[in-house]
């Protein structure tokens, strides 16, 4: 069973003579362990689909089947949104978006709390996530006293909290230098290949595609898959 | 886990800080409601303290507080004779400043009957009252003095027998008692070069208008300003006698207007204290709006400094309930901890405060829960716009 199934999925803005048609039609799927590039100019669309994956922005038509669960049928099926996002999205941003005055166990452990872990189970958790993530040394640290590498290690860790069976990563290297951008992406393969995570990496770093089991490519909202040689063309 | 304790405690000097403010300006405002209640308690004091049914003052007068009143000293006798009139004692009543356990101080000095008169101190706080009809006093603590202590008045010294507690005039001025005669003399007696200065001008004016020396010298005494005048006479009426039949008789017969004691407080109510109380109101009005509207601005501001977080917390799924609580939790801590240390601040303030506070339970309640309720609006404002930000503001550079 596949961890995403998108079919006919679109996005128009506005009515009439000003629609913009922001997303055509796109179909693809993502099975468990597998890890997805999705790459595209800026106003290409990534950030519809992404908004439209992640359950934020409601699509204008198609359908989206995650878990085997049917969120999306040319409308909300009525589920808790927020709640099915919780459960089963981890997301990774750019700017890591720590909750500032939380240290990064805390971080991690916010996320279980919020599942209806408790407090003593949610921080021994995340201090094996951290450490996991090997970066159990800065448990106790505020997130203004991290490295950008560290706090998106740490924001790894919030996204896999709840072992997540999607984890949906917005630029996740944008923010860091060319060797922590290569230890993040390795990162992500790994967790794709050991937990059995799908994950998703929007990114405009053509360096950082080596690896990935496939690669999307948006164009003016128009979603088609890159082939190895294509994706290794768009790299060079 | 309660995300605003963690970030008070990540963030506590901030916090004590804008508390620290806060609570500053409710403090001013608690002290203000202590002032205008202040002002009214003072205003009315001597009335509700002075034990008399009616107040017999000049015709056409609101005296004696809330206006100025003469009358002859024996008036009071007239009075004591007119129908259910059970007793009439004459009272004396005026500002005076001296200086006074080594400050110069503006008191009121009350003079009455000291033998069995009306219009004396109610309750004696230490000593006793005045038992002698000359050259004793009692006096408010405000004043500094001390039973034992001499006080020069006049021409002559005066001893402190007794101090009472919270005895003011209408300006929160603190009362001095003394008998009716020494509160006479006091008032009318000149010193020797007044006197001569005087009497000189009064001969001259007699001189010029063609009367001899020896003339003159007899006319004198007709000219000097005579001192056995009163300000008041106070009543008490007999069981079942109607104080209005009284007071239209006091009217209609003697020529004097009469007050009762609800009347006479209400002449200072809708007379000298209005205006001050009304300005007064104003300023706490003013105080209170800005201090909800400051309680309001930190709370949003607080609001403001997380709202990427905020976005953030929507995106992972954390449920509404969480960034409700995440604010109203600190709005209400900044508003409780605010007016806890405002009313400490008040509590410390007020003994050395130089006019008078009266604070009433139930308006110091008032205050707290409109600054309670503007805490809450405040927040629920906040709320309204953390609620509507969109999360997809966590996303993106």
């Amino acid at each position: 069973m596949a961890v995403l199934e998108v079919t006919g999925v679109s996005k128009t803005f506005g009515s009439g003579e000003l629609a913009v048609q922001a997303l055509k039609p796109a179909t693809f799927a993502v099975e468990r362990g597998e890890l997805i590039a999705l790459l595209g100019p800026s106003g290409s669309g990534k950030s519809t689909l992404l908004l439209s994956i992640s359950l934020i922005l409601e699509p204008s038509a198609g359908r989206i089947v995650m878990n085997g669960t049917t969120v999306y049928d040319d409308g909300w099926t009525g589920i808790d949104v927020r709640a099915f996002r919780r459960r089963n999205i981890g997301f990774v941003f750019q700017q890591h978006n720590l909750i500032p005055f939380l240290t990064a166990q805390e971080n991690v452990a916010l996320m279980m709390q919020l599942n209806g872990a408790s407090h003593r189970d949610a921080a021994r958790r995340a201090r094996e996530l951290l450490g996991y993530l090997e970066i159990a040394h800065r448990a106790d640290s505020l997130p203004a006293n991290l490295s950008g590498g560290e706090q998106q290690r740490v924001a790894i860790g919030r996204a896999l909290a709840n072992e997540p069976r999607l984890v949906l990563a917005d630029e996740p290297t944008a923010a860091l230098d060319t060797e922590r951008g290569t230890r993040v992406m390795a990162l992500l393969r790994k967790i794709a290949r050991e937990r059995g995570s799908a994950v998703i990496t929007v990114t405009h770093d053509h360096r950082m595609i080596e690896g990935f089991d496939a690669v999307y490519h948006l164009d003016d909202g128009r979603l088609s898959k890159l082939e190895r040689e294509a994706a290794g063309a768009v790299r060079g | 886990m309660d995300l605003a304790v963690k970030d008070i405690r990540r963030h506590v000097g901030k916090f004590l800080a804008t508390i620290a403010g806060v609570a500053m300006l409710l403090a001013i405002v608690l002290v203000m409601n202590g002032i205008y209640q202040g002002n009214i308690a003072d205003g009315v004091w001597l009335i509700d303290n002075t034990a008399t049914d009616l107040w017999v003052v000049e015709r056409g007068r609101g005296g004696p507080i809330n206006e100025s009143s003469r009358m002859p000293k024996d008036s009071y006798r007239s009075v004591a004779a007119t129908p259910g009139v059970a007793r009439a004692s004459p009272l004396v009543l005026y500002t005076a400043q001296r200086e006074i356990a080594g400050t110069s101080q503006q008191f009121t000095i009350v003079g009455y009957d000291v033998f069995g008169g009306l219009g004396g101190p109610g309750r004696i706080a230490q000593g006793r009252a005045i038992e002698a009809p000359h050259y004793e006093m009692v006096a408010d603590r405000k004043l500094g003095l001390a039973p034992g202590d001499r006080v020069a008045l006049a021409t002559h010294d005066y001893t402190v027998v007794g101090l009472t507690e919270g005895a003011v005039d209408a300006a929160g001025n603190p009362l001095v008692y003394l008998s009716l005669p020494d509160a006479q003399e006091v008032q009318f007696q000149q010193d020797n070069r007044a006197l001569e200065a005087a009497r000189a001008a009064n001969l001259k004016r007699l001189e010029r208008v063609g009367y001899t020396e020896a003339q003159s010298e007899r006319l004198l005494p007709l000219l000097s300003a005579g001192g056995d005048t009163i300000n008041a006479v106070l009543v008490t009426l007999e069981p079942g006698a109607d104080p209005s039949a009284v007071a239209a008789h006091v009217r209609d017969w003697l020529y004097f207007n009469v007050f009762t004691t609800g009347e006479e407080r209400s002449l200072m109510l809708e007379g000298r204290l209005r205006r001050m109380s009304a300005v007064l109101g104003l300023f706490r009005g003013l105080l209170v709006v800005v201090s909800i509207v400051i309680i309001a601005l930190i709370v949003y501001v607080l609001t403001i400094e997380k709202i990427r977080s905020i976005a953030t917390l929507k995106l992972i799924g954390a449920p509404n309930s969480v960034i409700v609580r995440l604010i109203m939790e600190q709005s209400l801590a900044l508003t409780l901890a605010s007016f806890a240390v405002a009313y400490a601040l008040r509590e410390a303030i007020a003994p050395g405060f130089p006019r008078t506070l009266h604070f009433l339970a139930s308006e110091t309640a008032v205050t707290f829960a409109v600054m309670l309720g503007g805490g809450v609006v405040a927040s629920l404002m906040a709320i309204w716009h953390a609620l509507r930000t969109p999360p997809q503001l966590a996303l993106g550079g």
